[in-house]
C-alpha cells in the first residue's frame, strides 16, 4: 500500500520567540514492511541550522535553530511510503514459549540479543513493578506461545481500559492510567511495554500513524486523522512483532511507522526550547492519504478514533 | 608539643610504624614539632584557620540549614608519601583510567565488552549514568574523562585499595592547592628540607590539556569553565581554578548556541568558545537533550558537541563507568582492553544483585559498608559496625527491594594519621584523592592529591560533605634535595 503522509505542528505565540532550538522525530525510518520513497521537513520561518542524525535506536531527528524573532512556528513533514504485510506475522513467534524467550535475555548469552537489551529495563516513563506483572500474569500461564500470550494481553487492555481522550496528558503517570482504566494509545502503548518488561520481556514504544477508514458514505476529511503508537515485543530468532492495543490488531498495511524508543520519551514528534514567546497555542494536523494507484483504492476516511 | 604518648592503637600509621618509630622520610618532621616551643604549633594552626577564613575558603554542605559556607577544616600536620610508594600508586592510576577510558569509548560505540559478556549488560545499560544520547559520540582522541579524582584507601596490611572512581567532575583539588600554599607558610623550613614534589603547576598543566581538547585548526583557543552557580557545593573551586588559569567563569546563561557554535556574551558582543571545562551534571547541561526543566542549561550544546564545534571536559555520559556496581568489574575491564593485571586492587565488594551475596550481606549488615551505587558524596550509605539495629532493618529492606542499586564492602581498618586535637595529637582515619589529567598525549597524576581526614573520633566517612577535614600530603622526592616549589617568602623560621 502506497501512502502520502502529511504532518503540521504549527505553534501561534503571543509574543515574540528571540531564538528556538528544536529536536524532530518526524521522518519515518525504514523497517522490514516499510519503504520510504521521500520524505522532507519543510520548517517555516527557515531555520539558521538544520541537521539530521540518527539516533541510538537507528530513528531519524532533525535538530533546528531558529535565530530570527518569530510568531509562528510551522514544521512540515512530508513522506511518501509503501507498506506491505507481513502475511503470517505470528507464525514463527507461535512456535516459542514465552518463557524461552525470556530465558534469552538473562544470563551468560544473553549479549548475543544485545540490541534488544536496551528495551528490557526501566526507562524514563516506564517503570517495572509489580502492579504490572499482577496485570498480565493473566496472559502468561506456563509454557503459551509468546504470540498467543501478548496478543491476549492486547485484547485485554483493549477491552479493560477506555479509551478518553482528554482524561490523559503527556504527564500522566502510568500507575493513574491502571488505577482509573483510562487513556489514550499512548497510555496503552506504555502500558503493554510496562507489562511485558514486568514479565522479564524486552519490549519498546513505536510511534507512527494509522490510516483511517471511515462509516460508510461519509467523505474522507483532509488533515483530521492523528499520530498514533503501539508496542513492539522481541521474539527472540523472529524479531519484534507489533501489538496494537488501542484497536485491537496485530499492525500489518495501515500502521505506518515513524520511530521507536523505550518510551514517548525517547520519540517525541517535536521537542524543543523557545526563549520568550509569551503565551502559545499548538496546532496539529495530520493527514494519511492511501495514493490512487489506478482503480478505486481513494477511499474516503475521517474518524478520529483511534489516537 | 611532641608526639609523646601518641597511640597508633593498633590501626596502620601514615607516621609511625607499629614500634612507634617515624617511618622514613617523617623523621625530620616529627623532629622539628617535637622540638617546637609550647603551645607553638597551636598558634600556627589557628593562624593557618584564620587564613582560611579570610581567603573564603569555604564549602556548602547541603543538608547544612543555615545554608552558610564552612572553612573546610584543616590540620596542620602534612602527610607524607614516600617516593618509592608514589611510583606505584601513578602506575596504577594510569592503568586504571585507560581502561575506564576505553570502556566508556566501548559502551557508547561498538559494546564489545557487552558482547563478550566481560560485564552484565544490564547493569551498564540501566546504570544511572547511563547516557542514551551518548551513543554513537566519538571524542577527540577517543578520551571522554579528562579530569578524574581516584579515590585511595589504605587497609590494616599497608596496601593501597581503590575505594571509587570519580569520572564525572571531581572536585577537591583547590583545596590541595590552597593547603600546600599554607603548609609554605606555616612550615617553610620543614617543607624546603624535605624534598617535597610539587602541586602548584596543577593549573597551567589543566590548561594545557584543556587548550590540547579544542576543535581542529583552533590556533587559539577559548577555554571557560562552566559552574552551576554560587550556591553549589564546589563554587569556590570553580572560581579559583577559572582565576588561576586565567579563563572566564561562566554560567549556563553567559552561553548560547549560535549557527551551532557555542558563543559567550561579553561586554563586547558574542565570542566564541573551543573548550568547556564544564562542572554542571550531564543532565543539566542541555536541556533539549537531557533534562528538559534544567534552567542551567544551554540548548543545542549537545548538537553543537556532537558536530565537533566544542569540546567538552568531561565528555558527557563518563559516570556510566563509575558506577558503583561497575566499579565491581573494573580490575575485568583491565584485564579486558589493557590485557594486564590491576596494579591498584579494588576493595573486595559484594554485588547485591548476584544471589549468593545478596544473601551474605543481609546476614553480616552488623560488619559490612553498604553503599547505593548511584550516591555520591557519603550519602545514602551504611556503615554496619556504626550503625543502629533499625538503621540495619531499613537498609535490609532497601537491598531486597532494588538489589540492583547496593553494594557492600568489608568495613575497612582505614589507615590513620596523626591529628592536632586540643593540646595533643590524635589518630584520625583519611583516605586520598590524587587528581589525573588525561591529555591527548599524556597522562599526569598530581603528585600528592587530597588526604580526607574523618575527624569524628572514629569515624570513618571522610567526605567533606560529611564533615571531614583535611591535611596537605606530601609526596617525595626519590633523591632527596631541596623541595622544588621555593618558599622564599618565609614568614616564620623553624
Amino acid at each position: 500500500m502506497k501512502y502520502n503522509v502529511t504532518h503540521i505542528t504549527q505553534y501561534l505565540y503571543s509574543e515574540a520567540v528571540s531564538l528556538c532550538r528544536n529536536e524532530a522525530c518526524l521522518l519515518p525510518r525504514e523497517t522490514p514492511t516499510q519503504r520510504c520513497l521521500s520524505s522532507r521537513l519543510l520548517v517555516e520561518p527557515a531555520p539558521a541550522d538544520l541537521r539530521e542524525r540518527i539516533d541510538g535506536f537507528g530513528n531519524r531527528l532533525s535538530h533546528f535553530a531558529i535565530q530570527q524573532p518569530h510568531n509562528e512556528l510551522k514544521v512540515t513533514a512530508r513522506s511518501e511510503l509503501i507498506v506491505t504485510a507481513d502475511p503470517e506475522p505470528l507464525a514463527s513467534a507461535n512456535q516459542v514459549a514465552w518463557e524461552s524467550v525470556r530465558k534469552q535475555l538473562t544470563g551468560a548469552r544473553a549479549s548475543n540479543n544485545l540490541g534488544a537489551l536496551s528495551f528490557l529495563y526501566d526507562s524514563p516513563l516506564i517503570g517495572k513493578s509489580q502492579q504490572f506483572s499482577d496485570y498480565a500474569g493473566a496472559s502468561f500461564p506456563p509454557l503459551r506461545s509468546l504470540a498467543e500470550a501478548v496478543a491476549d494481553l492486547m485484547q485485554r487492555i483493549y477491552h479493560d481500559f477506555k479509551y478518553d481522550p482528554g482524561f490523559t496528558t503527556v504527564a500522566t503517570p502510568l500507575s493513574e492510567v491502571m488505577e482509573t482504566r483510562r487513556g489514550v494509545c499512548q497510555d496503552f502503548a506504555h502500558l503493554g511495554v510496562a507489562c511485558l518488561r514486568s514479565m522479564g520481556l524486552a519490549a519498546r514504544y513505536v510511534s507512527g500513524y494509522i490510516e483511517t477508514l471511515p462509516p460508510a458514505g461519509q467523505e474522507r476529511l483532509v488533515g483530521a486523522d492523528a499520530s498514533h503508537a503501539w508496542f513492539s515485543v522481541y521474539a527472540g530468532e523472529a524479531g519484534w512483532i507489533d501489538f496494537d492495543p488501542t484497536n485491537n490488531q496485530v499492525p500489518s498495511e495501515q500502521h505506518i511507522t515513524v520511530a521507536w524508543g523505550r518510551d514517548f520519551s525517547d520519540v517525541s514528534p517535536l521537542r524543543g526550547v523557545a526563549f520568550g514567546g509569551g503565551k502559545h497555542k499548538v496546532n496539529v494536523s495530520v493527514d494519511v492519504a492511501r495514493e490512487p494507484d489506478g482503480l478505486l483504492q481513494n477511499q474516503s476516511q475521517s474518524q478520529k478514533q483511534t489516537n | 608539643m611532641r608526639f609523646d604518648g601518641y597511640d597508633t592503637e593498633g590501626f596502620y600509621d601514615e607516621v609511625f610504624d607499629p614500634e612507634g618509630n617515624p617511618r622514613p622520610g617523617a623523621d625530620l618532621l616529627i623532629q622539628r614539632v617535637n622540638d617546637l616551643p609550647e603551645t607553638e604549633l597551636q598558634r600556627r594552626q589557628k593562624a593557618a584557620e584564620r587564613a582560611l577564613l579570610n581567603l573564603g575558603i569555604t564549602f556548602n554542605v547541603y543538608s547544612n540549614e543555615d545554608q552558610t559556607e564552612k572553612i573546610f577544616p584543616f590540620d596542620i600536620v602534612p602527610r607524607i608519601v614516600q617516593a618509592k610508594e608514589w611510583e606505584v600508586i601513578e602506575k596504577g592510576l594510569k592503568q586504571r583510567i585507560k581502561a575506564l577510558n576505553c570502556f566508556i569509548d566501548d559502551v557508547y560505540n561498538d559494546q564489545n565488552i557487552l558482547k563478550d559478556g566481560i560485564v552484565p549488560t544490564e547493569l551498564v545499560l540501566s546504570a544511572d549514568g547511563f547516557r542514551k544520547p551518548c551513543i554513537g559520540l566519538k571524542p577527540p582522541g577517543g578520551i571522554w574523562c579528562h579530569i578524574t579524582g581516584t579515590d585511595l584507601v589504605r587497609g590494616g596490611d599497608g596496601e593501597f585499595y581503590v575505594l571509587e572512581d570519580n569520572l564525572r567532575c571531581p572536585s577537591g583539588v583547590s583545596y590541595v592547592l590552597e593547603n600546600r600554599s599554607l603548609m609554605k607558610r606555616t612550615f617553610p623550613m620543614v617543607f624546603d628540607a624535605c624534598s617535597v614534589q610539587p602541586v602548584t603547576d596543577y593549573p597551567s598543566r589543566l590548561l594545557e590539556m584543556l587548550q590540547g581538547l579544542a576543535p581542529q585548526g583552533v590556533r587559539m583557543p577559548s577555554v571557560v569553565v562552566w559552574t552551576p552557580g554560587i550556591y553549589n557545593s564546589a563554587y569556590f573551586e570553580h572560581s579559583f581554578l577559572a582565576q588561576q588559569m586565567g579563563v572566564p567563569l561562566v554560567e549556563g546563561g553567559d552561553l548560547l548556541v549560535y549557527n551551532g557554535e557555542v558563543m559567550m556574551r561579553t561586554t563586547k558582543g558574542l565570542e566564541k568558545v573551543d573548550v568547556i571545562y564544564r562542572r554542571i551534571d550531564d543532565d543539566f547541561m542541555d536541556p533539549k537533550t537531557f533534562r528538559a526543566d534544567s534552567m542551567l542549561g544551554v540548548p543545542g550544546l549537545m548538537a553543537a558537541y556532537s558536530s565537533g564545534n566544542v569540546a567538552l571536559a568531561n565528555a558527557p555520559g563518563t559516570g556510566v563507568a563509575d558506577d558503583k556496581a561497575i566499579y565491581a568489574y573494573v580490575p575485568e575491564i583491565i584485564r579486558y582492553y589493557l590485557k594486564e593485571e590491576p596494579i591498584i586492587n579494588n576493595v573486595p565488594t559484594y554485588a547485591c544483585w548476584r544471589d549468593d551475596d545478596r544473601q551474605y550481606v543481609l546476614e553480616n549488615l552488623d560488619k559490612l559498608v553498604v553503599k547505593a551505587v548511584n550516591e555520591s558524596g557519603g550519602y545514602g550509605m551504611l556503615v554496619g559496625p556504626h550503625s543502629t539495629a533499625e538503621e540495619q532493618a531499613e537498609f535490609a529492606k532497601r537491598i531486597k527491594a532494588n538489589p540492583r542499586t547496593y553494594i557492600a564492602q568489608p568495613t575497612l581498618a582505614l589507615s590513620r594519621v596523626p591529628v592536632l586535637v586540643d593540646d595533643h595529637f590524635e589518630g584520625r582515619h583519611v583516605d586520598l584523592r590524587p587528581y589525573i589529567l588525561y591529555g591527548k598525549d599524556s597522562i599526569y597524576v598530581l603528585p600528592g592529591g587530597l588526604t580526607r581526614v574523618a575527624l569524628k573520633k572514629g569515624s570513618l566517612v571522610v567526605n567533606s560533605s560529611q564533615g571531614g577535614g583535611s591535611k596537605d600530603t606530601w609526596v617525595l622526592n626519590a633523591e632527596g634535595g631541596s623541595s622544588p616549589e621555593s618558599t622564599m617568602q618565609n614568614q616564620e623560621g623553624l
